[in-house]
């Protein structure tokens, strides 16, 4: 794959690169993947190049649902890359996927990080972000062949543990 | 555990230079200046240093360049990459070259334009620079700074375990209360609760400015050699009793896949470096806890054992951290006021402590004349202080402790 400019910065994914490139390559299609290990199994939540469970580095990409619940997040109220301060304030979320939550072991998940966003890509509104809040995966278009995986809400029930804080009053 | 060199090494310099915002100068004049201070502090001349030891990330000077500044000839160095938590284990690696009979003397340092050139904050070319690895996985959303890194951990935390601003902002509180009795502190006013929740906020819902360290220009230096060495040199010599770290919690880089996300490295360095040391939980005096930000105290107070999981807000509001308090944490100020080192200064801080000299405002500070009047602009020194521990963050993930004492155990 060759560069990306996404809000000024540029996103290098040289042909090389065996951990992101299939990732953002399927990104590009609207599928979201994760590794599997031709061994053991499992999933795991980061593209790594071997099975944190059985060290196999024999492995497949596996498309996923991309629903998932928020783990946990930030709201960036200031931030240090000039090309974002616009957005502010914003959330970004680490994602639990629904598949392989809990295993192999109770806290163990496959955990992605993304912003959340409404369904025209805008930044969602802070109240709007908890611990719990069921999201899917959506693709916000940034060059022909180049999408950015996203996370939007779900109108389901909240799942697991729920937390918000107090969006202070602007 | 192969071995264990309790008491058998000594940390016998220190040294810094001043705590600034605009150096004017480079890297390497800076850690020249460290190291020299730190020399002059033990009482040792260039050609009794023969190890050099640093740690960087890429904005500071080489060993080999400040060898020439300063005339020193190492047999034996190292310039290592790493940031918080770096300086405790580069001690402990010390007394690995010296056991291992490469060198005799080994001066540590880090020199960083933080605030002037290279911004730990990662403001100005760092934020706009092109990226790839695992870096596609969170700037293209926005996630660069070193609080944004920890912050799932921080915010999973006080969801999970009902910790407060209020509670944070107790931790700045303390520390500035200790860096006004410090004339070398960047930021020597004291603050209260409210000035901490009313600062901006930078990440919600768990960092306001104030519960952020101040990027600082600076260079830092403690002196390591054996306790036999220690003998004829200048100061009471301050012994390691125990070190331990770089250690890491599952998954590194990644901690977060694994869980639970609210715990850190101290959960695992903890045991052993009270183990190496021989000594417990209460018969430390004072602790130096990594506070690039609030959160980093609070967490790792609970991991190392100074209080249940989950209260440690109950613990940083408690007395306990303070001057005055059974065992004050980070009395230079820390990085939240006296100035960021990635770590150093909370060190050099404990051995002056330790020494009962402490460079305070009391007229005699040096001699170790000390009012004990802790009141703003007066005295820092604890009083009989004997053990002190240091406890240092790299990430939620990374952490290294180090155990020191002023008497043989």
């Amino acid at each position: 794959m060759p560069n990306y400019t996404y809000r000024g910065i540029t996103l290098s994914i040289p042909e090389n690169d065996s951990e992101y490139k299939g990732y953002f390559e399927a990104a590009g299609e609207g599928r979201l993947v994760v590794k599997k290990c031709a061994d053991c199994g499992l999933l795991r939540g980061e593209p790594g190049p071997a099975c944190p469970w059985c060290t196999s580095i024999n492995w497949e990409w596996q498309q996923v649902s991309g629903k998932g619940t928020i783990y946990s997040y930030q709201v960036v109220a200031h931030t240090v890359i000039p090309s974002f301060r616009d957005l502010t304030p914003f959330a970004i979320v680490l994602v639990e996927l629904d598949e392989q939550r809990g295993e192999p072991t109770e806290f163990d998940g496959l955990r992605i990080t993304g912003n959340l966003v409404d369904g025209d890509f805008n930044m969602e509104k802070e109240e709007n972000v908890g611990i719990g809040k069921r999201v899917e995966a959506v693709f916000q278009p940034v060059e022909e062949g180049f999408m950015l995986p996203q996370w939007k809400l779900v109108d389901e029930p909240d799942q697991g543990f729920t937390w918000s804080h107090n969006v202070p009053e602007s | 555990m192969a071995g264990n060199p309790r008491d058998k090494y000594c940390i016998v310099g220190v040294g810094e230079t001043e705590y600034s915002r605009a150096s004017g100068r480079t890297t390497r004049a800076l850690g020249a200046e460290a190291i020299r201070n730190a020399m002059n502090d033990a009482g040792l001349t260039p050609d009794d240093v023969d190890g050099m030891l640093s740690y960087h990330g890429g904005d500071s000077t080489p060993s080999t360049s400040i060898q020439y500044d300063l005339g020193i000839r190492p047999n034996f160095y190292m310039d290592c990459s790493g940031g918080g938590s770096s300086t405790e284990a580069l001690v402990g690696l010390a007394i690995g070259a010296i056991e291992a009979g490469m060198c005799d003397v080994v001066a540590i340092f880090r020199s960083m334009n933080g605030y002037s050139s290279v911004r730990i904050g990662g403001t100005g070319a760092r934020a706009s620079a092109p990226i790839g690895g695992l870096d596609l996985m969170k700037r293209p959303y926005g996630l660069i700074s070193a609080v944004q890194q920890f912050s799932y951990t921080f915010t999973r935390h006080m969801a999970e375990y009902g910790v407060k601003s209020e509670d944070l902002a107790a931790i700045k509180v303390a520390h500035s209360n200790h860096a006004s009795n410090n004339p070398k502190a960047l930021m020597k006013h004291r603050v209260t609760v409210d000035d901490v929740m009313n600062s901006r906020w930078i990440i919600r819902p768990v960092a306001h400015l104030l519960d952020c360290c101040l990027e600082t220009d600076n260079a830092t230096c403690v002196i390591v050699t054996s306790a036999e060495r220690a003998k004829d040199l200048k100061h009471k010599p301050i012994y390691i009793k125990g070190v331990q770290g770089r250690g890491t919690k599952p998954g590194g880089d990644f901690h977060y896949q694994h869980g639970p996300i609210t715990r850190v490295a101290g959960h695992y360095v903890g045991p052993r470096v009270f183990d190496l040391a021989g000594v417990k939980h209460d018969d430390v005096d004072i602790t130096g806890c990594y506070d690039a930000f609030t959160y980093t105290v609070l967490l790792q107070f609970e991991d190392y054992g100074w209080c249940e999981k989950g209260e440690g807000k109950d613990y940083v509001t408690s007395g306990i951290i303070n001057l005055g308090g059974k065992r004050p944490n980070n009395l230079s100020g820390g990085h939240l006021c006296e100035g960021y080192t990635h770590g150093m200064n909370m060190v050099i801080e404990n051995v002056r402590q330790l020494r009962g000299t402490v460079d305070d405002y009391c007229p005699g500070a040096l001699e170790g004349d000390h009012t004990f009047d802790y009141a703003e602009g007066g005295c820092r020194q604890v009083q009989d202080a004997k053990i002190s521990m240091n406890m240092g963050w790299g990430t939620p993930a990374v952490g290294s402790s180090l155990i020191m004492g002023n008497v043989l155990s």
